[in-house]
């Protein structure tokens, strides 16, 4: 046992240079999830036809397809057309557009879960669809959100190690190279497994505090 | 390109694509067979065991469900495969196949506990011992309650298999990538269809099982639960 | 003379069916009047199409003499109250919240200034002590007074009630009317839609009766509960007459 605790003790920096490219990954892929799930979202409640097609084709293909597969088709098929990324910023597109597609869904679901009662009655006041949807359905519906979007965050956190595949050097790829020097590959992973487990436990951690932050006093969660 | 060049290369590769792809439902069909048998266990040992076991249990599926499954890949392939022998496919069912289970056996933990307490009560009440009870009166009610999560289950664990790529699985994904760095040129096609192929396995596994849903519903049942 | 609130011809179909079949009638500054008839002939219909929740099919609706068109839907809206049946108060909202959002951020009001104004309107329906109180802390009748405050903080030349008393139990309508008899008695012009006789018979100025989609009668109160001109208004009339003394409604 103190082996192993020498071992990783040894080898715990290098591998956790990586950290912040994992966690850098994470929130601005999660960053870009949100802003353009919102559009879809808006797009497949509010949008004319052309908007409604165009985000139900996005919003199936990238939730149809692995999530490995659209890292590799833009990072290695997107050079043929001319536009050349490196890794990290392939990584960072491909798991922000595929967290959008599963963003818009859950962004979706809690807007239309927002009883009609509440929009009319901002229309009726006069506040006009944007208005009525910014001061009433969204703070309502961002709350609802919160256990599937924290589901959504965990998950992602998880993916950021599939940009080891195209050569980011994440944790996880800092642990194959370990790996690889040392032959002490049960080690090296059993260390990256902990290391993955504490991010994720912590931020299911703090997630569910924000649930429970912003909740509404009286209301019942279910429904 | 012109539509024939286009045409011609899907002609050429698609055999090996399609190789590709039955090894990847293969390793899919493993990995829920061992997730779904594995994952009832756990979920009943979690609903009707000793306290202890449903610590357990929720400790297994915190473990496998806070890692990455690329992780728990190499974690298989390279770490475990260095006290014993293992092949790719095999580390790739395990893992995957243990992952697997920590989501099934919530979803079957979840699936039991809504049946109603009272059904257990008189079937119990009838004499009938506790295993009878729970198979032939728990379960066959609780599998109605599963099919839903449980297709996304399957969605979800199609797309993983797309992982084993970064252990030498050739399935799908990489017979592409042995594909593309074999022939040079033609990636975004290439991809084009890999994704396709997944988009299509994914949706006839959907129908198949809405199929199943539709047979396992029990009459009057989802009116009510509508009202 | 223009009429404060004039609504020409409606006609609303849903479907096969035609529920408003040219519906006309005026409402002058100061005025309370209450709709009632039948369950299902328009009535609900007739409110939600004056400020077009539900476009009508054909018609006009003018407020003090500017027809309502889908251009300046918000603007007349901001002038035009509506009271719920289901209140509908913003459930992620304090009551305080509820009031003052109107006036903060449709109005352009500042903070200090709408906060007055909303504790003014919360006071005069009975629930200052209740603003900082979420809706599902409150109970229908407090969560209806505190939906009025709401409509009245916008300052509307007129205001609409949807069977705003349907919702709640018996004992919790009285709280509710006395507050609407006061704004009538205050001066503010509202169209009712209800089945309160206490407030149709004490209160308003006028009673519309409705039947089929149209305006059968409409007249004051005495002359329509002793002296219809049809026999549909009478026999109505005399069933919620009835149904009223039976049950503990219509309380003062």
């Amino acid at each position: 046992m103190s082996e192993f605790v020498d071992f990783a003790l040894e080898h715990l920096p290098y591998i956790l240079e990586g950290l912040p490219i994992t966690l850098g990954l994470w929130v601005i892929a999660m960053a870009i999830g949100f802003c353009f799930g919102l559009v879809l979202a808006w797009a497949r409640i509010y949008g004319g036809r052309l908007a409604y097609g165009a985000a139900t084709v996005y919003v199936e293909v990238f939730r149809g397809t692995p999530m490995l597969v659209q890292m590799l088709f833009i990072y290695l098929g997107l050079p043929e057309i001319g536009i050349v990324l490196d890794p990290f910023t392939a990584a960072v597109v491909a798991i922000g557009l595929n967290t959008s597609a599963y963003q818009a869904e859950y962004f979706r679901g809690a807007i239309r879960s927002i009883p009609r009662g509440q929009m009319a009655a901002a229309r009726a006041m006069g506040m006009s669809d944007l208005e009525g949807l910014r001061y009433i359905v969204l703070p309502q519906a961002l709350r609802r959100v919160i256990p599937q979007w924290s589901n959504e965050a965990i998950l992602e956190l998880k993916f950021t190690s599939i940009a080891f595949a195209i050569g980011v050097s994440e944790i996880t790829a800092r642990a194959e190279t370990v790996g690889f020097t040392t032959f002490r590959f049960f080690e090296v992973f059993m260390i990256v497994a902990i290391i993955y487990f504490v991010l994720t436990g912590t931020v299911a951690q703090l997630l569910h505090w924000l649930e429970i932050r912003t909740r509404i006093p009286g209301l019942s969660q279910t429904g | 390109m012109d539509d024939g060049a286009i045409w011609s290369v899907i002609v050429s590769q698609m055999p090996y694509l399609l190789t590709g792809l039955w090894i990847g439902i293969k390793l899919l069909a493993a990995l829920l067979a061992v997730g779904l048998v594995l994952g009832l266990v756990i979920a009943l040992m979690e609903v009707y065991g000793h306290w202890s076991l449903k610590v357990l249990g929720i400790l297994f599926e915190r473990v496998f469900r806070g890692i990455p499954a690329i992780v728990l890949l190499l974690l298989f392939y390279y770490g475990v495969g260095g006290y014993v022998e293992l092949s790719s496919f095999a580390a790739a069912v395990l893992a995957l196949g243990l992952r697997s289970t920590a989501y099934q056996s919530q979803i079957f933990r979840g699936a039991i506990q809504a049946v109603p307490q009272g059904q257990l009560v008189a079937a119990r009440a009838m004499g009938m011992s506790m295993p009878r009870a729970i198979g032939e009166i728990v379960l066959p009610q609780a599998l109605r309650h599963a099919t839903g999560p449980w297709t996304n289950e399957f969605s979800s664990e199609l797309k993983a298999t797309s992982l084993a790529y970064v252990i030498g699985v050739v399935e799908l994904t990489r017979q592409a990538k042995y594909i593309i760095s074999n022939t040079q040129g033609n990636i975004l096609l290439i991809f084009a269809v890999v994704g396709l192929l997944y988009f299509i396995v994914n949706w006839a596994g959907n129908r198949v099982l809405y199929r199943l849903e539709d047979r396992l519903a029990v009459p009057g049942f989802e009116r009510r639960d509508a009202a | 003379m223009t009429s404060l609130l004039e609504v020409r011809d409606l006609h609303k179909r849903y479907g096969e069916t035609e529920v408003l079949k040219g519906v006309s009638l005026a409402l002058e500054r100061g005025q309370s009047k209450v709709v009632m008839g039948p369950s299902g002939t328009g009535k609900s219909t007739l409110l939600r199409c004056i400020n077009h929740l539900n476009p009508p099919d054909a018609g006009t609706v003018l407020l003090d003499g500017e027809e309502l068109t889908a251009r300046n839907l918000n603007a007349m809206r901001q002038q035009i109250g509506f009271v719920f049946q289901d209140f509908n108060l913003f459930t992620h909202l304090r009551a305080l919240d509820n009031v003052r959002i109107g006036p903060m951020k449709i109005l352009g009001t500042d903070r200090k200034e709408a906060t007055e104004l909303a504790m003014t309107e919360l006071d005069r329906v009975g629930l200052a002590d209740k603003a900082d109180s979420y809706p599902a802390e409150l109970s229908g009748g407090q969560q209806q007074r505190v939906s009025i405050a709401r409509a009245l903080a916008m300052q509307p030349k007129v205001i609409l009630f949807d069977e705003p008393t349907s919702a709640l139990d018996p004992e919790l309508t009285g709280e509710v009317v006395s507050v609407m008899k006061q704004l009538a008695s205050d001066g503010m012009t509202m169209l009712v839609v209800s089945h309160e006789l206490g407030f149709a018979r004490s209160a308003a100025d006028e009673i519309v009766f409705m039947d089929g989609g149209h305006i059968i009668e409409q007249g004051p109160p005495d002359r329509l509960f002793t002296a219809p001109e049809h026999e549909r208004t009478r026999s109505f009339l005399q069933v919620i007459a009835a149904h009223d003394h039976e049950g503990d409604g219509g309380t003062a």
